[in-house]
């Protein structure tokens, strides 16, 4: 039952209608362990293990928190926001959920609700005003998104003047970030090799706004996906790849409303060319090591439908020895860098990311394998820290090795 | 300083800082369970503690100051169970570790906060399991919770209620001293925890179904058993809805498929045609249903004893049912020959047929009958909801069971209620006739388990202790918890000197 006060005061927990009230605190979403589903579900919530792991800290007690706070029970707070904030929306509650509620999608708009009264993290202040400002997250001039474009041996369409049958979209993290910028690289050099006609934006490309979206700041989110709604519409593009799991649950889910009218295609650069190498009878090298696979968030439980499991798998085992972790697919753990999680709280999305290393260490595997930029940060992180001998690495890397041409 | 704040400072210095609040945003997440009748009750303090040393050191804290406790597993219960208005609140959950699984000797020692569904498939690599799965909330209940609720559950028809795999219990006792106490084999302290009779009276008892009051179970011992390898899931539909046929078949299935049975469930028309309603993938050809849905697992060692147990229950059902499948009403359902076991399926029936409709308000209870009174308590039931039709909350919808599951010897379970819209008018209403119903069900001789506040006080309103019952109780909770702070309110206890026949409501007055 909305009161009239909550139609006004909560206008974005509002907007989730019924299934905001919905769940009964069965707590399935804290731990439900299950041997026998397929794949195996060990655990629920990577937050609740390296936090004091109250209730506020998984779904069940968030949910009871949104309850208490429309029923006009709780008022918001700061101490209440830091716990909000540290979750990294990776929605494995609602994976579990016997009503199919969209945690993440709940907790993005209880965010927002923090925001609007106050309460949104400190250090995601400077991170989504440079959304709205720099367009990146990560408080660099734009321009700088050129910088590894430079280092390619080959022209690239520019997306803004010429035509060309695919857009590349590289997302913030691998344009800006140096220990990742392979990611772009390789992923420009295997459509290269393949001769695909694509662009790129470069320093003219948008932050997509997963950031803003995940950690409830709507105006920046809406600010870059106007911008973006204009630059794709003007371009005339109708199909978006994208290496960045962030941005391509951002583009296809997200942006489904802005992009819908444009008939754009999104999908993530694996999954065409999981697709591209299939239809043109291309093979790949085995490169004689032995690899895992982590599945991203964005990919899987947050990606939309249907979620891309099988595409890295069918790359990873034409290329390597593959072998998979303890939790894979839609029970795969997270790597705890999501939703804010990195920037708000770098200890924990440390602790979580170690946790999963540590799973990827127990098949043996040499190279830990995803198809995430951002995962990649946060698990090369852990590998770091936990003084792991397993090497971190984007699929698209290793694709770029196996290729045959 | 107020009491709570110095309170606070000394649990504080006994278990750090990260796991002990006082927020209030804390105290409202942890406010209710599934259970949505009852006000949102806000505690003083919620603890995590992660040993039974700490455990006591804040029960002796509790009691220096005359705190109220109230201990809290997976909080899943429907009645009432483990929340607390003011006091501590104490959440079990860090205590999740199994510190030994003997599968020599066929038996586990666990902390009391892990769930069911973390035990069974850890077990399950090991090829063992508990036999009874716990509750159908077992994805989130924890073994203390079972223990201290008597629940039954999967694999109850063959194995039993949860108490009956439990060799003894480490518990702490309200008492000043915060006494740590082991039951069965462990009151031995040179024995291992391998069984539960003997040594000493059998004391595992006292904490087995006592609703949080009697201690704080921080360890539990329980039997295992080998994995079976070989199952058959079997589904009949009666050809008419007649509970005396329920009995009879129970009672044949028990006397001739014995061990081969670990479970066997029956679903009311009534729910089977309300959950026809719901399906989303609804064939085009409706079937007409006549009669209450037979929902038979058979186990065996062996695949040619499998096939006998197979083949005996066609026999037994063949007169008086048809064999069903669930696909007739449900499209997207499994065929019962593509049937596997996975815990979803045991765990299902919690949210599938409790909250049938969320989120409802669920006025649910499981109680006990023997299994040749099903159909008289149907009838009574029935005419409950007709002559108080005008007590029930607007739209609510009364069933005498969503499903009846059978346990070992001649007893079943009756899980049912009714439920009502989740809002403050329909919440008082649905309260008043949730006792009321529970009172009736008392005196027709049904044994209630998952007591919580609602039912516990419901037995004592209906007059079913005795004074010499009461007296003991008493005594033996006086004996453990002499400042009386341990799940205050069960059973409409509120002091030792409270007279609990006060609380004894007499149906013609009302």
């Amino acid at each position: 039952m909305q009161s009239p006060d909550m139609q006004e005061r909560y206008r974005h927990l509002k907007k989730i209608g019924p299934s905001l009230l919905q769940c009964i605190n069965c707590g399935d979403c804290r731990d439900a362990t299950d041997y026998s589903s397929d794949p195996q579900r060990w655990g629920v919530c990577v937050v609740k293990d390296h936090t004091p792991g109250f209730e506020p800290y998984f779904g069940r007690g968030k949910m009871q928190i949104i309850r208490s706070v429309i029923q006009n029970k709780l008022t918001f707070s700061k101490e209440m926001a830091d716990v909000i904030f540290q979750c990294p929306t990776c929605n494995s509650c609602s994976e579990v959920c016997a009503y199919d509620i969209d945690n993440a999608l709940i907790y993005e708009a209880l965010r927002a609700e923090l925001i609007d009264a106050g309460y949104g993290l400190e250090t995601h202040i400077p991170m989504n005003q440079a959304v709205i400002d720099l367009l990146n997250p990560y408080q660099r001039d734009n321009a700088q998104k050129q910088n590894w474009i430079e280092e390619l041996d080959f022209h690239v369409k520019d997306a803004a003047e010429e035509k060309a049958d695919i857009l590349y979209f590289v997302g913030c993290t691998a344009a800006l970030t140096p220990e990742i910028k392979s990611v772009a690289i390789q992923t420009a050099n295997v459509l290269h090799q393949l001769n695909i006609d694509f662009s790129l934006f470069g320093k003219q490309e948008i932050c997509c706004g997963s950031v803003s979206k995940r950690t409830g700041n709507l105006k920046a989110f809406d600010t870059v996906a106007t911008k973006n709604y204009g630059l794709f519409k003007r371009s005339g593009i109708q199909k978006i790849i994208t290496s960045c799991a962030g941005c391509y649950r951002t583009l296809k889910v997200d942006y489904k409303d802005y992009l819908e009218d444009l008939n754009i295609e999104v999908l993530h650069t694996i999954e065409f060319l999981d697709k591209y190498l299939k239809e043109k009878g291309i093979e790949l090298k085995n490169l004689g090591i032995k690899t895992t696979y982590h599945d991203p968030c964005h990919t899987g439980r947050n990606g939309g439908s249907p979620p891309l499991y099988e595409q890295p798998r069918r790359l990873l085992s034409q290329i390597s020895n593959f072998v998979e972790m303890k939790t894979i697919k839609e029970n795969a753990k997270c790597c705890g860098a999501g939703g804010g999680v990195k920037k708000g709280f770098p200890e924990l999305a440390l602790e979580i990311a170690k946790t999963r290393v540590k799973e990827a260490e127990e098949t043996g595997a040499e190279y830990l394998v995803s198809m995430c930029p951002f995962c990649f940060r946060n698990l090369d992180d852990g590998i770091e820290s936990s003084n792991s001998q397993i090497k971190m690495v984007d699929l698209i890397e290793l694709i770029s090795l196996a290729l045959l041409r | 300083m107020s009491t709570i704040k110095q309170l606070y400072k000394e649990i504080e210095a006994i278990i750090g800082p990260d796991y002990i609040t006082d927020k209030d945003f804390m105290k409202a997440a942890y406010s209710r369970n599934v259970d949505p009748a009852f006000p949102d009750r806000w505690a003083d303090l919620i603890v995590r503690p992660s040993t039974t040393e700490e455990v006591s050191q804040i029960i002796k804290t509790a009691n220096k100051y005359k705190i109220p406790i109230v201990p809290r597993g997976g909080g899943a219960d429907l009645v009432g169970g483990s929340v607390s208005e003011g006091g501590i609140l104490i959440d079990l959950t860090r205590m999740n570790h199994i510190l030994e699984i003997n599968d020599q000797d066929f038996y586990c020692v666990v902390e009391c906060g892990i769930t069911w569904g973390a035990l069974v498939s850890n077990l399950h690599e090991k090829g063992l399991t508990t036999g009874v799965l716990g509750p159908g909330s077992g994805f989130s209940a924890t073994i203390g919770g079972g223990l201290s609720n008597s629940t039954a559950g999967f694999g109850s028809t063959k194995y039993g209620v949860v108490p009956d795999i439990c060799l003894g219990v480490e518990v702490v006792l309200p008492d000043p001293q915060g006494t740590i106490i082991r039951t069965g084999a462990a009151a031995n302290k040179y024995a291992e925890p391998f069984c539960r009779y003997g040594v000493a009276p059998d004391f595992t008892g006292l904490f087995m179904g006592d609703v949080g009051t009697m201690g704080i179970k921080t360890k539990a011992y329980l039997k295992l058993f080998p994995e079976t390898p070989f199952k058959a899931q079997k589904y009949f539909v009666l050809h008419k809805n007649d509970y005396n046929k329920v009995s009879e078949l129970m009672y044949r299935l028990r006397k001739e498929v014995r061990d081969g049975l670990h479970d066997v469930l029956v679903v009311p028309l009534i729910t089977a045609q309300l959950l026809a309603s719901m399906v989303e993938n609804k064939p085009k050809k409706r079937i007409r249903l006549k009669g209450p849905i037979f929902s038979i697992l058979l186990e065996a060692v062996d695949k040619d004893i499998l096939k006998k147990y197979v083949e005996r229950v066609d026999d037994i059902m063949k007169d008086d049912a048809r064999v069903f499948e669930w696909q007739e009403i449900d499209l997207d359902a499994t065929l019962s020959k593509d049937w596997r076991f996975n815990l979803k399926y045991a765990y299902n029936y919690f949210n599938k047929y409790i909250s049938i409709a969320p989120p409802k308000i669920s006025c649910t209870t499981c109680h006990k009958v023997p299994i040749n009174k099903i159909q008289q308590v149907a009838e009574i039931s029935s005419n409950f909801d007709i002559i108080n039709k005008d007590g029930f909350p607007k739209g609510s919808i009364s069933l005498f069971a969503t499903v009846i599951f059978l346990l070992p010897n001649g007893n079943c379970v009756i899980v049912g209620g009714f439920n009502a819209d989740n809002v403050d008018e329909q919440r008082e209403a649905s309260m008043k006739m949730w006792h009321k119903k529970l009172r009736m069900q008392v005196k027709y001789g049904g044994v209630h388990y998952w007591l919580g506040e609602a039912i516990s006080q419901s037995i004592v309103e209906a007059d079913a202790y005795t004074p010499d019952f009461i007296r003991f109780f008493k005594n033996v909770k006086k004996s453990v918890d002499p400042n009386f702070l341990l799940s205050p309110k069960k059973f409409h206890m509120y002091s030792f000197d409270d007279d609990m026949a006060d609380h004894i409501i007499n149906e013609e007055e009302e």
